[in-house]
């Protein structure tokens, strides 16, 4: 689309000024989250109807600080408002601030206003100041900005009307009140600008600056372009940092005097209510304490919230399937459908409950100001392990689902802090192994209690997964000296007020979230369950049909029922299938390991997702649709090796694949997720085959250790 | 010349030059900047970072960050 086709409203303002709670009220529902191209930044857009009936485009920005970027997301901005043909570019600008961090948050506006952007500047949060009982006086600061301004509470939804009105105003006449820039040019600011503004035929010249500090990595500008200008450079002496240090203090210099004539306080507070907070919250002992009672919480409310509509979702699959078994004819696009396309379907959606619950509390976390807190305390630990505090957030999400917590490593601005974390998360056990352990402990630990309190079974639980969580970090002491880094790292960050969330915002995060994860990942969940429906229903020729003829011989020789002889039938079709086959053909690879082809099967099928395990398992067994846990189990312990009466889940077969369990990479659609982070198929594939060697080797030792 | 790293909890300083580096920008957009008012709250739990209190806001920084903050206790 061309700049032409619409009109577009930029929201900008710096990060927790409250920028996406306004958005959020201007475009209710009607918003959708993209990439911008080329980057992996979300584009929050949303229309906006005007009342003249012109369709305005609204998008919310990244957070940004300055016109002086520090993460890939502040640069998207720069090079979006830095240039004249940019299809987002705005055709006017809401500018959120926070009132009680006003001095900060003018810093970007003023530089907004010197770019020659129509502007309506607006103070958010103004109900925090009232209940201050401090006063507003706006005439100052209207003179010094030239722009219309406006008090609002997104949180009270107060003066939003009136705002609205001022955007329609502000549509019907587009010009700047003062034309007079706000910042002065130093002489060198002057001359390399005025020059770099010719040479480009830019209206402005506060933007030509603008260009001239950042033309490396500028999108826009040709090589030519960057040349010339890197010339100009080199010929007066411009000195960046120097520069931005004379141009941030003059801003602040200009406005400190307007700012403290705007908000009057009556009160001198000594401590402010975060202060209080804080002495708790990021106490030496205490703190620590606090964050592991509420990751237990959210762990808990995850397991016990997420259990009932993840049951609804797998109940609702199995009855929709048989009834649809009923009616469709029995032909093998039947069996495809509702085998393969409708398990597939339902293996994406039952992991929506656990991934919304994790986004909810995690977003009144983050909405809270807590997060950043977390990232305070556990900074130097993360960083030992070559992470970065923020990494903090993604380990623990991991622990619900490595894809939301891949997600969530887009805050961590240096590059090889952030591919780390991606590639260990996934070893942190995540809900999917939850069956698959509950299963395989049965046959490993006996169910007895120590102490009278503690179950031993429950012990070996939460043996896996600190040993999911030694894997990571491990791991990431691995790729920590492996591999190179040539941007810096750094944890200078925000700690903001306590403010209480706002609900609609968490809700639409949540929705944000849910609908990625299906969009992303359950388009290749899909595809893959195809797949497997294909190996597992189809064999070498006539083989199935052999193997089905050979069934009911055997269950017609016993007398069986009609419903076991289906679930022989079954099984045995699984064995004299492609994947039958393949199970066999791995079997000399994983017998040091104590699996045998059955396992072997349920091995490959796991790729797609490891929860699929205990299904495969339980057709192997011919136990049929039946996937109670414990009937498998009963099958398991039962099964000994052919000509033997060897059992083949021995307490060492049991530990070996748990083990295989916690450190395999057996999830497609994380490898989709990390594909789409990194944005090249190097990093999955790498973390297959390190997640893959890590798993055999420690099932090898641990198999011949025990057995 | 002391730098905020030298701070003990509960003091405070004004800042007076930056050393100039890669933190320099991510400073200044955070709101340290020269004749700021800094007040060292606290050390993390686990060492490495210091809790940093402005005239209205608040920030964390690692050592290495802190010590490229020069400071004096009167302007």
């Amino acid at each position: 689309m061309t700049k032409a086709d619409r009109f577009n409203i930029a929201l900008l303002g710096n990060p927790n000024s409250g920028k996406s709670s306004l958005f959020n009220f201007l475009t209710g529902l009607r918003q959708d989250v993209s990439n911008f191209p080329g980057v992996t930044v979300d584009k929050k857009s949303g229309r906006y109807t005007l009342h003249n009936g012109i369709e305005a485009h609204i998008i919310d920005f990244p957070g940004t600080y300055s016109v002086y970027p520090n993460s890939s997301e502040e640069k998207l901005v720069i090079n979006i408002l830095a240039d004249a043909d940019n299809p987002h570019r705005p055709d006017l600008v809401i500018y959120v601030a926070d009132i009680t961090q006003l001095e900060r948050h003018l810093l970007f506006a003023t530089q907004i206003v010197d770019m020659g952007y129509p502007m309506v500047f607006v103070l958010n949060m103004t109900d925090l100041v009232e209940k201050d009982g401090s006063s507003i006086y706006l005439n100052g600061l209207k003179q010094y900005l030239g722009v219309p301004i406006i008090c609002i509470s997104v949180r009270d939804e107060k003066n939003m009307e009136e705002l609205e009105s001022k955007i329609e105003d502000l549509v019907e006449k587009l010009d700047r009140l003062s034309a007079s820039p706000l910042y002065q040019l130093s002489d060198i600011e002057t001359f390399v600008a005025g020059r770099v503004q010719k040479y480009l035929g830019l209206e402005n010249i506060y933007t030509a600056k603008i260009i001239s500090h950042h033309y490396q990595w500028l999108e826009f500008l040709s090589q030519d372009q960057r040349k010339y200008i890197s010339d100009i450079i080199a010929r007066s002496g411009f000195n960046d940092l120097k520069l931005q240090v004379r141009e941030t203090m003059q801003r602040y210099d200009s406005y400190s005097e307007v700012v403290k004539k705007t908000v009057i306080s009556n009160k001198k507070t000594l401590k402010s209510r975060t202060d209080q907070i804080d002495e708790w919250i990021t106490h030496r002992f205490i703190g620590p304490l606090i964050f592991f009672v509420v990751m237990l919480f959210v762990f808990q409310s995850i397991y016990s919230w997420a259990t009932y509509p993840m049951d609804w979702i797998e109940t609702g699959f199995a009855t929709a399937g048989s009834r649809m078994n009923n009616f469709l004819p029995d032909v093998w696009w039947s069996d495809l459908i509702i085998n393969g396309l409708m398990a597939g379907m339902g293996g994406v959606l039952v992991f929506v409950p656990q991934i919304a619950v994790l986004f909810f509390l995690l977003s009144i976390l983050e909405e809270s100001g807590y997060m950043s807190r977390v990232v305070f305390m556990f900074d130097s630990i993360m960083q030992k392990f070559g992470m970065n505090g923020r990494s903090m957030v993604s380990l623990i999400s991991s622990g619900a689902c490595a894809i939301p917590a891949i997600m969530a490593t887009r805050t961590i601005s240096n590059p090889k802090e952030r591919l780390i974390t991606i590639l260990v998360s996934p070893l942190v056990s995540c809900s999917a192994r939850l069956p698959v352990y509950a299963v395989l402990i049965a046959f490993a630990v006996p169910d007895i209690k120590i102490f009278g309190i503690l179950n031993v079974q429950g012990l070996a639980f939460m043996g896996l997964y600190l040993l999911g969580i030694l894997g990571a970090l491990g791991s990431a002491l691995v790729f920590k000296k492996i591999l190179k880094s040539d941007s810096g790292s750094f944890l200078m960050i925000e700690l903001p007020d306590y403010k209480p969330p706002i609900w609609k915002n968490v809700l639409l995060s949540v929705k944000a979230k849910v609908i990625a994860f299906i969009a992303g990942a359950g388009k290749i969940i899909v595809f893959i369950s195809v797949i497997l429906w294909f190996l597992a229903s189809f064999g070498p020729g006539d083989a199935l049909k052999n193997a089905e003829m050979e069934a009911i011989q055997k269950s017609e020789a016993t007398g069986k029922s009609i419903e076991a002889q289906n679930n022989l039938i079954a099984s045995y079709k699984i064995e004299a299938s492609y994947i039958g086959h393949m199970g066999k053909w791995i079997e000399p690879a994983i017998a040091p390991l104590g699996f045998d082809w059955k396992i072997g099967i349920a091995l490959l099928t796991s790729f797609a997702a490891r929860e699929v395990f205990v299904g495969t398992m339980a057709t192997i067994y011919s136990i049929g649709n039946d996937n109670d846990e414990k009937t498998i189990r009963e099958k398991m312990a039962a099964e000994v090796r052919p000509g033997t009466d060897i059992k083949v889940y021995t307490t060492a077969t049991s530990f070996s694949l748990l083990v295989f369990y916690v450190f395999a990479m057996q999830c497609m659609s994380t490898l989709a997720i990390v594909k789409r982070e990194t944005n090249t198929w190097k990093w999955p594939i790498v973390q297959f085959l390190f997640m893959s060697v890590l798993a055999y080797f420690s099932s090898l030792m641990v198999y011949q250790l025990m057995g | 010349m002391p730098t905020l790293a030298s701070l003990k909890p509960g003091e405070s300083a004004f800042v007076t030059l930056l050393d100039e580096g890669s933190y320099t920008c991510k400073l200044l957009n955070l709101g340290i900047l020269p004749k700021a008012k800094v007040t060292m709250v606290r050390k993390s739990p686990f060492g490495g970072a210091f809790y940093i209190k402005l005239e209205r806001h608040q920030l964390a920084m690692r050592t290495e960050e802190a010590e490229t903050i020069y400071i004096e206790q009167e302007l």
